[in-house]
């Protein structure tokens, strides 16, 4: 009974915790790919925790029953695969509208790979641009 | 510069006035006079556990039925606005194929939201605006993630028109059989549901209306995305 109730509660502490890092890296990240990486991952990170957490903290407590845990668990499980993707999405289109690297990078494979795809296809003008995707979205 | 001080100070003096008007208004305290009787009524009454769709849908529901012609009234004006002989879509480039895989998983888990929304509007919190719109973002998300997406027209504009002639059917059945324009026929002719107030099978027909707004405001909102989104085609 009350083992449930500390188990949600350290669980959406941890989860708050991860919210504050999250906020603290957009914070103090330098560039815009930087903050995503720590804002997105550990705001996802601290969502589950609250979530969850407060599933099981209600079913510690006498108002709480089951339905309450499903709930946000599904809520949980659509953050889980939605979140990734709209950071992916959005840092893409950050890459794709020319927002440069931090000025400490070393390395940028993704233009590299672009820039051997554009004299590639000098002869071939038309052409997708499906391939750079798992390359473009992480970093 | 003196323009925007303009603007500032009128502002202020307009806020200052609205502040004055609703320092007057005693919120929070004991003072509902039709509210009262909603919330003492709207169980026997509408058997619906959620008093404002009650209040929306059964109470006042002339007001919805203006809202969604509204709504109807937009979805056309955009269509008249935007109308060309030869319109496409002429998004350059697809979405990454993280995009359009996590559409192709999520879009029928956003329908199934969506209709969920509008089929518990008696219940939970929502009804057939949220609904509706909810499954219109599972059409925008389709939209946005594929180059080639179009919504089946002919099933689309047909749904919205047929959605709007039930809502109407239903009032007229109400005014048929219990005297008045949107009569609860279901609830207070029928007793259908009556011992089972708080479940999915009860609310008299906002369950009903409510799932005909869903469809009607779902299929109008994806039309004006559609229509919003594509260009003209010169040949």
């Amino acid at each position: 009974m009350n083992a449930l109730a500390a188990i949600g509660e350290i669980l959406v502490l941890l989860g708050t915790f991860f919210y504050f890092l999250s906020a603290l890296g957009l914070i103090r990240m330098p560039d815009v790919y930087n903050r995503m990486q720590t804002s997105t991952k550990s705001a996802t990170l601290g969502s589950l925790g609250v979530l969850v957490g407060v599933g099981i903290w209600a079913l510690g407590t006498d108002f709480g029953s089951i339905p309450w845990l499903t709930k946000t668990v599904v809520i949980a499980v659509f953050l889980l695969l939605t979140n990734p993707i709209s950071a992916h999405a959005l840092i893409r289109a950050a890459y794709k509208s020319g927002i440069p690297l931090w000025e400490g990078s070393v390395v940028d494979r993704y233009r590299e790979h672009l820039e051997a795809k554009e004299k590639e296809k000098v002869e071939a003008p038309e052409g997708a641009e499906e391939t750079p995707a798992e390359e473009g979205g992480e970093e | 510069m003196l323009k925007r001080a303009l603007a500032i100070i009128s502002l202020l003096i307009i806020g200052y006035w609205l502040a004055q008007g609703l320092a007057g208004v005693p919120f929070g305290e004991d003072k509902m006079l039709v509210g009262q009787y909603y919330l003492d009524h709207v169980k026997e009454q509408t058997g619906a556990v959620n008093a404002v769709t009650a209040v929306v849908v059964n109470y006042r529901g002339f007001d919805t039925l203006g809202e969604v012609t509204v709504l109807f009234i937009a979805s056309t004006g955009v269509g008249a606005l935007l109308w060309r002989r030869k319109k496409k879509r002429t998004a350059k480039t697809e979405g990454s194929i993280v995009l359009t895989t996590g559409t192709r998983l999520l879009v029928p888990f956003v329908m199934l939201f969506g209709a969920y929304i509008f089929i518990h509007g008696h219940l939970t919190p929502g009804g057939g605006f949220p609904g509706g719109a909810t499954i219109a973002t599972a059409f925008l998300l389709l939209y946005l993630a594929f180059i080639t997406y179009e919504i089946p027209h002919k099933g689309f504009e047909k749904t919205e028109g047929l959605a709007g002639m039930g809502y109407v059917l239903v009032g007229l059945i109400g005014l048929a059989i219990g005297g008045y324009f949107l009569f609860d026929w279901i609830w207070q002719t029928w007793n259908f549901g009556t011992e089972n107030i708080g479940r999915l099978f009860s609310g008299g027909f906002i369950p009903i209306i409510y799932t005909i707004i869903g469809l009607k405001v779902g299929t109008e909102l994806s039309g004006i995305i559609d229509n919003m989104l594509k260009e003209e085609v010169s040949e």
